[in-house]
């Protein structure tokens, strides 16, 4: 993705309703062909700037540019972008060609090259050719979405934004569809700009992610980096469960943690960085036999165990801070609960963050 | 358990009481009414011998004059207040937002107003000297011709009066609508107008429908209008059957105008619903 | 009327059960047949009887439940009787032919006592003087009914547009020019309807009709209903004419044109004509109200009390301006009544030209083809849709 010139770049880009600001100043620029998905946690702001990525909502403040042109006002039927809504939002009084077809029909083609087209992304998203006359009200959840995403890329969009849709559909086919999705923008190679309040979704699909907070993106970077190097406490939470302990910076390589009176030993300390967290993944702690077989350690009680699949989490007491440590099935925890443990992690896995 | 129980499930039995009283309420009097259509001209007896002579009547007399004007007037109703209601069905279920409870109420408290009555104070806004006119020639001293006991001014009561049967299920119609299907077939490229023909309208369709069936069928049986706006200068259908069922004194005539008047009615309804299946625009089917 | 078959009593006298098993007259009620109807009272009249004014004082001094029902239409009301209602009512109120020329033949009615009743009669106007022919039966013996409102009843004019003198002198040919057209409205009341299209047409309503004036009638109802611009009740009729958007009304006149002119549209009168088509060359047409007692098996002692009650001279003032119209009543003949009535009453009820206009009127009659005729009105109106 590097290298490519800019599709779509926002400057400074606000909205407000009336005293409440929505989004704040965001400036972003998305490649050409990139799956940028947006992530944030609902009230985040995330809706609104897709609303006016797409044209639905005017910004107050700042620019979009669509190929270095703006486009702040044009209307969402004449920019040369689509989306898949949340809901959705099929024709329900119209069959699944009918759907496909609607923005080639509202262009005025004729009709055998629109049923065509709608057959061929038919095929491509794997939807039967005889669906072609069916209602959209009789299709299940999964070919919902393929039939709104053949009607969004029908439309021959240059970037197709996505609204969540994938959000009111069960854990098993939402991870088909996530894969599907992404096989389809290689397939297409058009830029998908998403949005959804799962990390972990994000993180199956995107080129980048960006995440939203109180209308701001607090930070923008590959699925790997934002993994391993959450700027914040709030993007390391945003990722699921994380250890994370109230720190202040004593050396280059360590910070005193108030809460237990000890030091530990950390990545190289950012300069200026003075009280922050530390945090550590559950799969980065392990289960100690002394002291000396991590950089970091602490003792604590086994308080409870969940099975997770092939992986189980526990659940250690340190004092009334709780920690969650996380293993592979084979290398369970031989102990019992209420055992007096130890649990300990090297310098590399201790990640600073800001508030 | 009684035997009747053992016949019909409970569902039944607990619906026995509602079908008696809808047998005698509604289906009792319709039977009646059918039953009074073939017996001979001005006689009161229902068990006599049956004939069709009062339809041989109707057919050779001028009665349907009486429906053409009723199903013209009510035609011309219904697609008056269809252009009439739209963009106000379309405000109150998009745009007026926290007014729209007024305006509702607005349109909702002359029906706490007897009919008559709001259509004699029309009669007083619209006669000669009246409200209207006397003011015309008070201030700018022009004295038009009276509106009063034309035709328009019939169709300009019914307007009025069904106003609010066409409003009502159309602003339904219009929130059924909803906002990301609207949005979705702009964001494809539509027009406004091209939203409004693909979207808006066939999705608000069962509401307009309703509201068409609806203020049609009242409007098909209106009399009040043309007797108190109208002078009777029409004679709708309704007021032939009430002439024959009280003045004239001819119940057999008047019911066999009704059952008419529904067959008409009935069968122009069961037209439309087949034309406009509604399960089919809502895409049940 | 040929309508009034054994056919029609018998349903009528059925529903008549049936509504009152149901209880949904609130007035009728079997119990009623059974029960001691000395302190209960029901009458079957035109409007103006069921008045709280006139009822009131005399629910007052005899402690009784007095219900009165309003109808505005006389074989509406007999055929209620001919359908089993005798066992309800005590009175009846209604023109005066019906008393004498069908009602007491068809047993409906019973006669009263002569002797108590024919002084009130003596008191009256001098057309009443006893016995007078409405409330006699055929054979002259038996006083069968009292009388009490009357008037004429032709047609109604604005004096500002068409003067008392040309109306007179033109009567009913007013119709039949053709620069009236849409000048004139039409008072809906459907038995005067006929009568007043046979006096445009020429010819005398009250007896059988040759198939010539059968035609003749079919077209002038055609072209008078035509040429009206409004038909409707009294009150659309007065305010019509008031307002200005017609000059003259068919059929109305103290009866119709009274509430007008009480409310000071002194150029609303009604009128009579000079002359017509009626015997002795008569234009106008007048009615008079016979109220008799019913035929009720257990007839309420309270009927002929009632009777009585509105001779007294101050409730026949009453009467006579009772809610709705304002009529002229026999009692007026006697100076004790009349002395109640002020110069406004008697200028509503047109009292200066009243025994006049009486005299140049025929009293209502039955329309022996009536049914016919009506049918060929109700065809006319019909046919004038939008005209």
């Amino acid at each position: 993705m590097n290298g490519r010139s800019p599709i779509l770049q926002l400057h400074n880009l606000t909205k407000t309703f009336g005293s409440f600001t929505a989004v704040k100043g965001i400036s972003l620029d998305i490649s050409e062909g990139e799956f940028f998905t947006i992530v944030g946690p609902s009230g985040s702001g995330k809706t609104t700037l897709l609303r006016m990525l797409t044209g639905m909502e005017s910004a107050t403040s700042g620019d979009i540019l669509l190929r270095g042109a703006r486009i702040n006002d044009l209307p969402a039927n004449k920019r040369p972008t689509c989306m898949v809504f949340q809901s959705l939002a099929l024709f329900p009084h119209r069959t699944v060609g009918q759907n496909i077809e609607f923005s080639q029909k509202i262009k005025g083609v004729e009709p055998a090259k629109r049923k065509a087209r709608a057959l061929q992304l038919m095929a491509q998203l794997r939807l039967p050719e005889n669906y072609y006359d069916k209602s959209v009200t009789k299709c299940s959840g999964g070919e919902r979405q393929r039939v709104a995403l053949a009607r969004a890329l029908a439309y021959d969009p240059d970037i197709l934004f996505f609204d969540e849709p994938l959000s009111a559909i069960d854990y098993k086919l939402r991870k088909t569809l996530e894969k599907e999705l992404k096989d389809i923008h290689r397939e297409t190679g058009k830029t998908f700009i998403y949005i959804t309040h799962s990390l972990e979704e994000a993180m199956v699909m995107s080129d980048r992610i960006g995440v939203m907070r109180s209308g701001q993106l607090v930070q923008v970077g590959s699925p790997q980096q934002i993994y391993s190097s959450p700027g914040t406490k709030f993007v390391s939470e945003f990722i699921g469960d994380v250890n994370v302990i109230g720190v202040r910076a004593t050396a280059t390589t360590g910070v005193h943690a108030a809460e237990f009176g000890v030091d530990f030993v950390t990545q190289p300390v950012p300069a200026g960085f003075g009280e922050g967290h530390l945090v550590v993944r559950p799969e980065s702690l392990r289960f100690l036999g002394s002291r000396s077989e991590a950089q970091n350690c602490l003792e604590g009680r086994v308080y409870n165990e969940y099975v997770l699949g092939s992986r189980i989490q526990y659940q250690v007491r340190v004092g009334e801070h709780v920690f969650i440590v996380e293993k592979l099935r084979q290398q369970a925890f031989a102990g019992s609960l209420d055992d007096q443990v130890l649990i300990g992690w090297d310098a590399k896995d201790s990640i600073l963050v800001t508030d | 358990m009684t035997t009747l129980g053992k016949i019909f499930g409970p569902g039944t039995r607990h619906a026995v009481p509602l079908i008696v009283f809808l047998l005698i309420g509604f289906a009792a009097p319709l039977l009646a009414v059918i039953g009074f259509s073939f017996i001979p001209a001005r006689t009161f007896e229902l068990w006599q011998s049956w004939s069709l002579d009062n339809y041989i009547e109707i057919f050779n007399s001028t009665s349907y004059l009486s429906f053409l004007w009723s199903l013209g007037l009510a035609a011309i109703t219904v697609l008056i207040l269809a252009i009439i209601c739209y963009p106000i069905a379309y405000g109150l279920a998009r745009v007026f937002g926290k007014y729209s409870t007024l305006v509702t109420l607005l349109f909702t408290i002359p029906l706490f107003v007897s009919e008559n009555v709001r259509l004699y104070g029309w009669v007083l806004f619209f006669i000669k000297n009246g409200v209207l006119l006397g003011t015309l020639k008070a201030w700018f001293g022009i004295e038009p011709d009276s509106w009063l006991f034309t035709s328009g001014i019939i169709v300009f009561g019914m307007v009025y009066v069904y106003l609010p049967f066409m409003l009502f299920p159309m602003t339904l119609g219009v929130s059924m609508v909803p906002d990301q299907t609207r949005d979705a077939a702009f964001d494809l490229g539509a027009t406004r107008w091209q939203v409004f023909k693909e979207v808006e309208l066939p999705l608000s369709m069962p509401g307009i429908m309703i509201g068409f069936l609806l203020s049609f069928v009242l409007a098909v049986g209106a009399i009040a209008e043309a007797k108190v706006l109208g002078g009777q200068q029409i004679i709708p259908i309704s007021h032939d059957i009430e002439i024959a069922f009280t003045y004239a004194q001819n119940w057999p005539l008047g019911a066999a105008l009704a059952v008419l008047l529904m067959l008409v009615v009935g069968t122009l309804v069961l037209f439309v619903l087949r034309r406009f299946d509604l399960d089919a625009i809502l895409g049940r089917r | 009327m040929n309508s009034f078959k054994q056919s029609r009593r018998n349903f009528m006298q059925n529903s008549a059960l049936m509504a009152a098993a149901f209880a949904t007259t609130g007035v009728a009620g079997l119990r009623q047949a059974f029960a001691d109807r000395s302190k209960e009272l029901n009458i079957l009249c035109w409007e103006g009887y069921n008045s709280a004014q006139v009822l009131d004082p005399f629910r007052e001094s005899s402690g009784a439940t007095v219900k009165a029902e309003s109808l505005t239409n006389d074989p509406t009301m007999i055929n209620r009787l001919r359908a089993g209602e005798t066992n309800v009512w005590d009175l009846i109120n209604v023109n005066n032919p019906w008393a004498r020329k069908i009602m007491f033949p068809e047993k409906l009615i019973r006669p009263l006592d002569r002797a108590a009743m024919e002084p009130y009669f003596a008191k009256m106007a001098p057309d009443f003087k006893p016995p007078y022919k409405w409330a006699m039966d055929d054979s002259g013996e038996q006083l069968i009914g009292m009388a009490q409102r009357y008037g004429p009843y032709s047609f109604v004019v604005n004096t500002d547009k068409v003067s008392r003198a040309t109306a007179e002198d033109q009567g009913w040919d007013l119709w039949n020019d053709p620069k009236n057209d849409k000048k004139y409205g039409i008072l809906e009341s459907d038995d005067w309807n006929v009568f007043n299209l046979c006096c445009i047409a020429g010819f005398d309503p009250f007896r059988e009709h040759t198939p010539e004036e059968v035609t003749k009638f079919t077209e002038t109802a055609k072209r008078v209903f035509k040429g009206a611009k409004v038909v409707g009740d009294i009150a659309t009729m007065n305010q019509a004419l008031v307002s200005g958007e017609i000059d003259f009304h068919m059929t109305g006149g103290t009866y119709s044109a009274s509430p007008a002119r009480a409310d000071g549209a002194a150029n609303i009168r009604a009128i009579t004509p000079n002359k017509g088509p009626m015997e002795g060359g008569k234009g106008g047409i007048s009615w008079i109200e016979i109220t008799s007692v019913v035929n009720n098996p257990d007839v309420s002692p309270l009927a002929v009390q009632f009777l009585q009650y509105v001779q007294d001279p101050k409730v026949a003032h009453t009467v006579a301006f009772a809610e709705g119209t304002f009529n002229p009543v026999a009692q007026m003949g006697n100076p004790e009544c009349f002395s109640l009535f002020t110069k406004e009453e008697l200028d509503a009820i047109q009292y200066d030209s009243l025994e006049e206009e009486m005299a140049r009127s025929v009293e209502y009659d039955i329309v022996p083809d009536y049914d016919k005729l009506l049918d060929i009105m109700t065809a006319a109106k019909r046919e004038a849709s939008g005209g």
